[in-house]
């Protein structure tokens, strides 16, 4: 057991301060979001000059956020939807068959994340202008299942690298089609690491600025462009107001998500345990 | 996938159930990765193909000339101008990586002391939530936090630090220190997961021969949480060589990185420079990463 040193409560003491500290520059420029969305000025200033609710007033008015909001969600549901169908498909195809060259195909797969987003959007857009699909909503559909595929298979293949693969067997055996068996068999077993890979997904996409930004027809923005190139003509809280919404939903995901792992390990273990069990 | 499918096609006639396992162990993984595979090859492998291309064309006088040449390769690796580009962005992602170590390396270590599962399940869940908060609304948080009559000046002039504002937005301050709050999280999550596969045996017997704390900590935790410290640094590096929303945020125009510049090349239609600034960015971006690599593979050994 730990000796207990003279220098033990000091130390205790600076952890701890740098803790506050630490917590502190996490969460300071969020809150300054949600006081700024109650000045009553349009200009940035400490301490607020007075309180109000006009931003909001205000934010309730511009019709484009609504429809970039609406035109995020929706996009970042399909995207979600079609990579976790599809990457849960080609993850457990890594995991479970013998591949030639298996890394190479796992490496070629996850290759997207390390690609700069403004380099791909780019890229996008060249190739789009070139076949003549720019500002399809396909285009951005793919787009965005493109970038968040490798979580996906990442997330889906480090719980099914977990997976007892004798119960898959055992179902198999006695008489379980391969669909009846992913399904009452396989699935509950990885749903934990889908639901987060899914709630990943989502708000990757949802956070999509680079690869969008020249994917979308002027008038057709998605809430972070809208949000983006409001910010590049205007400054005033308006944005604080809608940022504070926005606070708010993660608020609530981050709630839900907890609600569903509740007799979980947390995701960062659980990743944690599948990177150890694979080295 | 077609090979595979008209080489196996006679197989299936033959109906023999061992036959058939055979076949299908082989089909059925291409099968089931085609979906991903279409989808990598029509919204990534042809793209980055025609990007590519790209880069080998030319723009004179507001005109593309669709002709192979390296002539926008030469001007850009030999310009002053890009050259400068170039090294901003190297600067600003080490100094954004700096700040997110001297930052996340503590947090790390106090989420791994902290004794009582509560506090650790509430740390790592302010640590990790800004993740859901998109980027466009943390920058827009430290453009606020950081103007001249923001908080932080407001509590620099309170302390008597400081007479006038200090400027700390819209200049390379600004970007650095919200590139570090945004890539915090990936910064902690690879060191804290080193720290949890150390052997607690180690710790305490190096206490127990008499190591002081400082001591066990540059002989025993430092050393083996340096593969979790690499990997930061990957992240954290390639990241912040990528970033564009930030820089294009907080930099006011005075933080001209290579992403920008791939952004506004676009936006003027000399796509060529866009292509070679992009390749230049990506080139960087995978050396990089195998340096970090091999740095790994070395200390892990």
């Amino acid at each position: 057991m730990r000796t207990l040193g003279s220098g033990i409560r000091l130390r205790y003491l600076a952890l701890w301060t740098f803790t506050i500290l630490g917590i502190i520059f996490i969460l300071a420029p969020l809150a300054i979001v949600v006081v700024n969305s109650f000045s009553s000025v349009a200009y940035n200033v400490f301490p607020p000059e007075g309180l109000s609710t006009r931003w909001y007033e205000n934010l309730a008015g511009q019709a484009a956020f609504y429809t970039g909001a609406w035109r995020s969600l929706v996009l970042a549901a399909l995207a979600t939807l079609g990579s976790l169908v599809i990457g849960t498909m080609a993850a457990y195809a890594l995991v479970r068959y013998r591949l030639p060259m298996p890394n190479l195909v796992k490496a070629f797969m996850l290759s997207p994340i390390v690609m700069p987003k403004i380099v791909l959007g780019v890229a996008l857009f060249m190739f789009f202008v070139r076949i003549g699909t720019l500002g399809g909503y396909s285009s951005l559909l793919l787009t965005h299942m493109l970038v968040v595929l490798p979580f996906v298979i990442s997330l889906v293949s480090a719980a099914l690298f977990s997976f007892d693969w004798t119960l898959q067997e055992a179902a198999m055996d006695l008489g379980a089609g391969p669909l009846e068996t992913f399904c009452r068999v396989i699935f509950p077993e990885i749903s934990v690491s889908m639901v987060v890979a899914g709630v990943f997904a989502f708000v990757t996409s949802f956070d999509q600025v680079e690869t969008t930004l020249f994917l979308v027809r002027p008038g057709d923005n998605t809430l972070p462009i809208e949000m983006f190139l409001y910010l590049q003509k205007w400054q005033d809280p308006t944005i604080a107001a809608l940022s504070t919404v926005l606070i708010l939903f993660a608020v609530a995901i981050i709630g839900g998500l907890s609600l569903v792992l509740r007799n979980q390990k947390l995701p960062l273990e659980l990743s944690g345990a599948g990177k150890e069990t694979s080295a | 996938m077609s090979e595979a499918l008209t080489a196996a096609a006679p197989v299936v006639a033959v109906a023999v159930p061992v036959h058939r396992r055979g076949w299908r162990q082989k089909v059925a993984p291409w099968l089931m990765l085609a979906p991903s595979l279409a989808l990598m090859l029509y919204a990534f492998v042809l793209p980055m193909l025609t990007f590519f291309e790209y880069s080998f064309y030319t723009f004179r006088r507001g005109k593309l000339i669709e002709e192979f040449s390296l002539t926008t390769y030469r001007r850009f690796l030999f310009d002053a101008y890009y050259q400068t580009i170039v090294l901003d962005t190297l600067w600003m992602a080490a100094l954004t990586t700096v700040l997110a170590l001297a930052i996340g390396y503590p947090l790390a270590y106090a989420l791994w002391r902290l004794e009582r599962p509560w506090m650790k399940r509430w740390l790592s869940l302010i640590i990790f939530s800004p993740i859901i908060v998109s980027v466009v609304v943390r920058s827009y948080g430290w453009i606020v936090l950081l103007a001249d009559q923001g908080p932080v000046n407001w509590a620099l002039k309170g302390l008597g630090l400081t007479n006038g504002p200090v400027s700390l937005v819209f200049n390379l301050t600004g970007v650095v220190l919200s590139l570090a709050h945004v890539f915090l999280p990936f910064v902690v999550f690879p060191i804290y997961s080193s720290m949890t596969r150390i052997d607690p045996a180690l710790r305490e017997a190096a206490m127990d021969l008499g190591a002081g704390w400082a001591r066990t900590f540059r002989s025993v935790t430092l050393p083996l949480t340096l593969p979790g410290v690499v990997a930061a640094v990957q992240i954290a590096f390639t990241l912040a060589l990528g970033a564009f929303v930030t820089p294009a945020m907080l930099g006011g125009g005075r933080v001209l990185v290579l992403p920008l510049q791939v952004y506004n090349a676009t936006s003027d239609i000399n796509w060529p420079v866009a292509a070679v600034g992009g390749l230049v960015l990506l080139v960087i971006a995978i050396l990089v990463v195998a340096l970090c690599n091999r740095l790994l593979k070395y200390s892990e050994a």
